[in-house]
C-alpha cells in the first residue's frame, strides 16, 4: 500500500511583510509572527492597501484639491464635536470623468 | 483625471494618512467594487477596518480569540465577533477615521448592515469620523442611519477636466503628429462638450435600487 506523506504546505513566508504605505506608529502595519499574519488573513480576505494602491497610481496629481480645501471637510476633519459631526457623505459617479474622458 | 467620487476618498485617505504620520490616530478604508462584491460581504469589510486600525500590534483580545477559533477548527468571525473586535479595537486608539467608498457597489442586502454598524460604532465612540462616497441615490440610506451627515456632491469642474486632457495629450505616443494648434484646438472642443453634456444633466440616476 502506497504510504502517504502529510506535509506543511502552507508558509506565510518570512515576517517581512511588504505594505506598500507606511505611515505612522498607529498605521504601520507590525507583523512580529506567522501569527500576526494569519490572524490578519483571519480577520478578512479583503486586501485594502492593494486597491487603495492601484487607485492611487490612476489618479491625477493635484486633481479636486479643492475638496479637501472646503469648510465641510475641514470641519469634518477637525471635528472635535461628537456623533452628530461624524459623518461626511460625498455623492458622484464613481467614474464620472472616467467613463467619459477616455 | 477629473475628480470623481472614488477619486475623492483616495485623495482623502492620502490626506488622512499624511496627517496619521504625525496625529494620534488610525485611519482604515474600504473601496467598494461591483466586481468582486460577493466577497465583500459586509462582514469582510468590517474585517477589513479591524485589520487596518490594529496595524500598530494585535490586542490581545484578538490574538486569544484568533487562537481560540483555531482550537474550534479554524471558526471563522461572525459579525458579531467582528464587532467586538473593532470596539477592541477602537477603544485603543485616540481617535479612528473609516472611509467607505461607492457604498452603492455593495450588495444591496450588505449596505444596510454595514451602515448600521458604522453607526453603532460611531454613537458608541462620538471621536470617530466617518467618510463615504457613493452614487446619489445611496444618499437616502445615508440619511437613514445617518440623519446629520453632511453631503458635499461631486461633479468635475472645468479645471478637473482641463488638466485631465492635459495629462492624456502629454502622454500621447506620437507627439510628433499634434502641433500646438491642434493641442490647443484638442483642449477647447473637448471642454466645450463636455460643459454641454454637464449641463442639465438630471439628478443623476434616481433610481432606488433597493
Amino acid at each position: 500500500m502506497a504510504q502517504t506523506t502529510y506535509k506543511k504546505s502552507i508558509t506565510f513566508g518570512d515576517s517581512n511583510v511588504n505594505c506598500p504605505i507606511t505611515m505612522g506608529s498607529y498605521n504601520t502595519t507590525v507583523y512580529n509572527s506567522d501569527e500576526d499574519a494569519k490572524i490578519m488573513g483571519w480577520l478578512s480576505p479583503l486586501e485594502p492597501d492593494n486597491r487603495h494602491h492601484s487607485v492611487r497610481t490612476n489618479r491625477c496629481e493635484g486633481v479636486g484639491n479643492w475638496l479637501l480645501e472646503t469648510r465641510e471637510f475641514q470641519e469634518w476633519r477637525g471635528g472635535e464635536g461628537g456623533a452628530d459631526e461624524a459623518v461626511l457623505f460625498c455623492s458622484g459617479d464613481p467614474g464620472v470623468g472616467k467613463t467619459h474622458l477616455t | 483625471m477629473s475628480l470623481t467620487a472614488r477619486n475623492a476618498s483616495c485623495l482623502v485617505i492620502d490626506r488622512l494618512c499624511d496627517q496619521a504620520r504625525e496625529g494620534d490616530f488610525a485611519v482604515a478604508w474600504l473601496y467598494c467594487d461591483y466586481n468582486i462584491r460577493q466577497e465583500q460581504a459586509a462582514i469582510n469589510m468590517m474585517g477589513a477596518i479591524v485589520t487596518q486600525l490594529i496595524r500598530g500590534g494585535i490586542p490581545n483580545e484578538i490574538r486569544e480569540a484568533f487562537q481560540e477559533a483555531e482550537r474550534a477548527g479554524a471558526r471563522r468571525p461572525l459579525l458579531e465577533d467582528l464587532m467586538r473586535m473593532l470596539r477592541i479595537a477602537i477603544t485603543k486608539l485616540p481617535q479612528a477615521f473609516i472611509c467607505v467608498d461607492a457604498l452603492d457597489e455593495c450588495l444591496p442586502g450588505d449596505l444596510p448592515r454595514l451602515l448600521e454598524s458604522l453607526r453603532d460604532i460611531i454613537r458608541e465612540f462620538p471621536r470617530t469620523r466617518v467618510f463615504l462616497t457613493g452614487r446619489p441615490h445611496v444618499g437616502q440610506a445615508v440619511r437613514k442611519y445617518f440623519d446629520r451627515a453632511v453631503e458635499i456632491p461631486i461633479s468635475p469642474n472645468k479645471d478637473d477636466i482641463r488638466n485631465y486632457v492635459v495629462m492624456r495629450l502629454d502622454r500621447d505616443e506620437m507627439p510628433e503628429a499634434m502641433d500646438n494648434s491642434l493641442r490647443d484646438d484638442i483642449v477647447r472642443i473637448i471642454l466645450d462638450k463636455m460643459s454641454n453634456m454637464y449641463v442639465g444633466v438630471p439628478p443623476l440616476l434616481a433610481v432606488d435600487t433597493y
